[in-house]
């Protein structure tokens, strides 16, 4: 399963248009993650924390530069090509949940097995083990409007590994929860990490949320600004 | 492939999302019914108008215009080509040869409704003295015959329920003439039932219309009667007129009438089709602006653009069919066979029901889907064009 998926950007560069100037948001960023990291992004609003997650993962461009996965570069893959990618190997995890809210949390958690061959029943039982993962086994039948922010954050991370995907990114997946939750939520990332091997990429706010991940970056103005501070695994 | 699947997954999730935005979408819904509405209406109209018309017309009735009329208003025919046209062969005749003819012209008059207070026009028609022998349909039904030479009428029965003071025994005034009702018809409901037929004689003189005739109208003598009468009137060029069958003539007559009506009535549909539209545009515009972080995060899980395009279309096509099963629900409710109680709008007030067809529901569904597939394609499109990177920034 942890193949070599190691997660290299190599003198990434991004920006945008803003009506006739061109806004950079970092240039020649260089960042090696190693396949089974859990590593978490601080950093101010608007330094390009989501930014990143959104090039990894496939959701952006880059302006230039390269990025490789495992063996794949995945920066001039087509449209159809990437999403394919996405839907096997990157699992999102988001800040507001992002659940549909006219699904249950089963069938939201079943979305993303939709993009794959299994028969209906064997979704069901990988959406039963999952939600028995993250400990969610009896509120399948919950439309999201009926559980708490933990819970559906819970729900957000079942649907993340859905199809089993090597890399999880995870933006400020803690951000509008109270403590205890956020606790819960950590929790299930780190034995994400340790035990099924996934590599994570969190960005947070929360300096105590850098204590479950491997290693802390910070970004400021387009720069990786402190080095690496490295946790106890 | 699984393309189908996640079609139908987004497809479910954006209809269950449509309580959100559920009065816009049934701003939707009612103007396709509205405009389903309207044009099912013009449509029955037409077509109630052409079986009103044709169903009654006679194979062994001829119906003689001056060459160049088209109805009997622009006709005119002279004593000496009735003369000649009463010689024709091809013509019943009784005992005595006397040919089963008659010379009629038609006197605009007016009448108030009764429903409604208002005056309206209906046709006084003048009708020579086999004028209900050359109308098999029509048969007294109450009262007299008028006398020949008095000036007495009798009404179709429609007449007399439509309009006020219309009754047996009762002496009206139009213009200057008194006018005695001696008699009702019917006429099994067919047009012949919205006019007053008098005595010709007596319309000419008291409408100061001395020997006007319009239309000379006659009974044929057997199968071959039309073709003689035609023949006769072609190999005569002193007689400048035309001949047709009861049934050619009412043909020909509601073909333009009913003409007219779609004339007016598609392109009304087709107007309020195009608000529609506009309709359907702002409609599935904001179900996509209300749906961006919910499209952003099924794609971003891996879903196509394809899914995100047929999910926001098929949510437009399935709101302007609904919106067509409710407008052609309504029409077949307060429409298809409105005229029971109703006499209809044409100036001679021609009595005729709405009748609604599958050819013509069939019609009002490909204008609703047109309406659907345009005002939902180009916000589909739209759809399939979100950055991805909503998914992360917004809160849903
Ligand atoms: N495609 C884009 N168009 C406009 N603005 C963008 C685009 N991508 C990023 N930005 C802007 O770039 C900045 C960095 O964004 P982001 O990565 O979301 O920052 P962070 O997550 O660290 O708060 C923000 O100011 C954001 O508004
Ligand atoms: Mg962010």
């Amino acid at each position: 399963m942890t193949l070599d998926t190691r997660i290299q950007l190599q003198d990434v560069s991004k920006s945008y248009r803003l009506g006739k100037s061109e806004i950079s948001i970092f240039d020649s960023l260089n960042l090696d993650i190693p396949a089974g990291d859990f590593l978490a992004i601080m950093g101010p609003s608007g330094s390009g924390k989501s930014t990143i997650l959104n090039l990894i993962g496939g959701i952006d461009r880059i302006t230039s530069g390269q990025v490789t996965v495992g063996q794949l570069r995945i920066d001039n893959l087509s449209e159809a090509k990437l999403s394919r990618w996405r839907a096997q190997q990157v699992g999102f995890v988001f800040q507001f949940y992002n659940l549909l809210p006219m699904l249950t949390a089963a069938q939201n958690v079943e979305l993303p097995l939709l993009l794959t061959a299994h028969s209906r029943r064997e979704r069901m039982e990988r959406v039963n083990t999952i939600l028995d993962i993250v400990g969610l086994d009896t509120r399948g039948k919950h439309l999201p409007s009926e559980l708490s922010g933990g819970q559906q954050q819970r729900v957000g991370i079942a649907r993340a590994i859905a199809m089993d995907p090597q890399i999880l990114l995870c933006d400020e997946p803690t951000g509008d929860l109270d403590r205890k939750s956020a606790e819960e939520i950590l929790d299930i990332l780190k034995i994400l990490n340790t035990e099924m091997g996934k590599t994570i990429i969190m960005v947070t706010h929360d300096p105590s949320a850098t204590t479950y991940a491997r290693r802390t970056l910070h970004l400021d103005k387009g720069q990786f600004v402190r080095k690496e501070l490295e946790h106890m695994a | 492939m699984n393309l189908l699947r996640q079609c139908v997954a987004v497809t479910n999730a954006n209809l269950r999302s449509v309580r959100r935005r559920f009065w816009i979408s049934f701003s939707l819904v009612l103007s396709v019914a509205l405009v389903t509405m309207i044009l099912l209406g013009f449509l029955a109209m037409a077509n109630g108008f052409n079986k009103a018309l044709t169903q009654v017309g006679a194979e062994d009735i001829a119906i003689v215009l001056s060459s160049g009329a088209r109805s009997e208003l622009g006709s005119r025919i002279t004593p000496p080509h009735l003369h000649l046209l009463e010689e024709a062969p091809g013509i019943a005749r009784d005992a005595n040869g006397a040919a089963f003819t008659s010379p009629e012209l038609i006197v605009p008059v007016d009448v108030i409704g009764k429903s409604d207070q208002l005056p309206a026009a209906v046709s006084l028609r003048g009708v020579g003295l086999r004028g209900v022998a050359v109308r098999p349909l029509v048969k007294l039904s109450e009262g007299r015959m008028f006398a020949q030479g008095a000036n007495e009428l009798i009404i179709g029965k429609r007449l007399a329920q439509d309009y006020e003071g219309l009754e047996l025994g009762k002496t009206i005034l139009f213009g200057k003439s008194k006018w005695k009702v001696v008699g009702f018809f019917d006429a099994d409901g067919s047009v012949f039932e919205s006019e007053l037929l008098a005595d010709a004689k007596v319309v000419q003189t008291l409408f100061n219309r001395p020997n006007l005739t319009q239309v000379l109208r006659v009974k044929l003598a057997g199968p071959d009667g039309f073709a003689q009468l035609a023949s006769y009137i072609e190999a005569n060029p002193r007689l400048p007129v035309t001949v047709r069958s009861e049934r050619q003539y009412f043909a020909s007559q509601s073909q333009r009438v009913s003409q007219i009506i779609l004339w007016l009535g598609w392109p009304l549909a087709l107007t309020m089709a195009l608000g529609a539209i506009i309709g359907a545009l702002t409609t599935m515009y904001s179900s996509v602006s209300d749906r961006l972080i919910e499209i952003a995060t099924v794609r971003a899980i891996g879903f196509s653009r394809t899914s995100a395009f047929i999910g926001t279309w098929i949510e437009a096509l399935l709101l302007t069919l609904i919106g067509c099963g409710v407008g052609t629900l309504a029409a077949l409710l307060l429409l298809d066979g409105w005229a029971a109680s109703t006499v209809g709008a044409d100036n001679t007030q021609i009595a005729f029901e709405l009748q609604l067809s599958l050819s013509m529901i069939i019609n009002a569904v490909a204008v609703s889907l047109l309406v659907g597939a345009v005002g939902g394609g180009l916000p589909a499109f739209r759809a399939t064009r979100v950055p991805l990177r909503l998914a992360m920034t917004g809160r849903s």
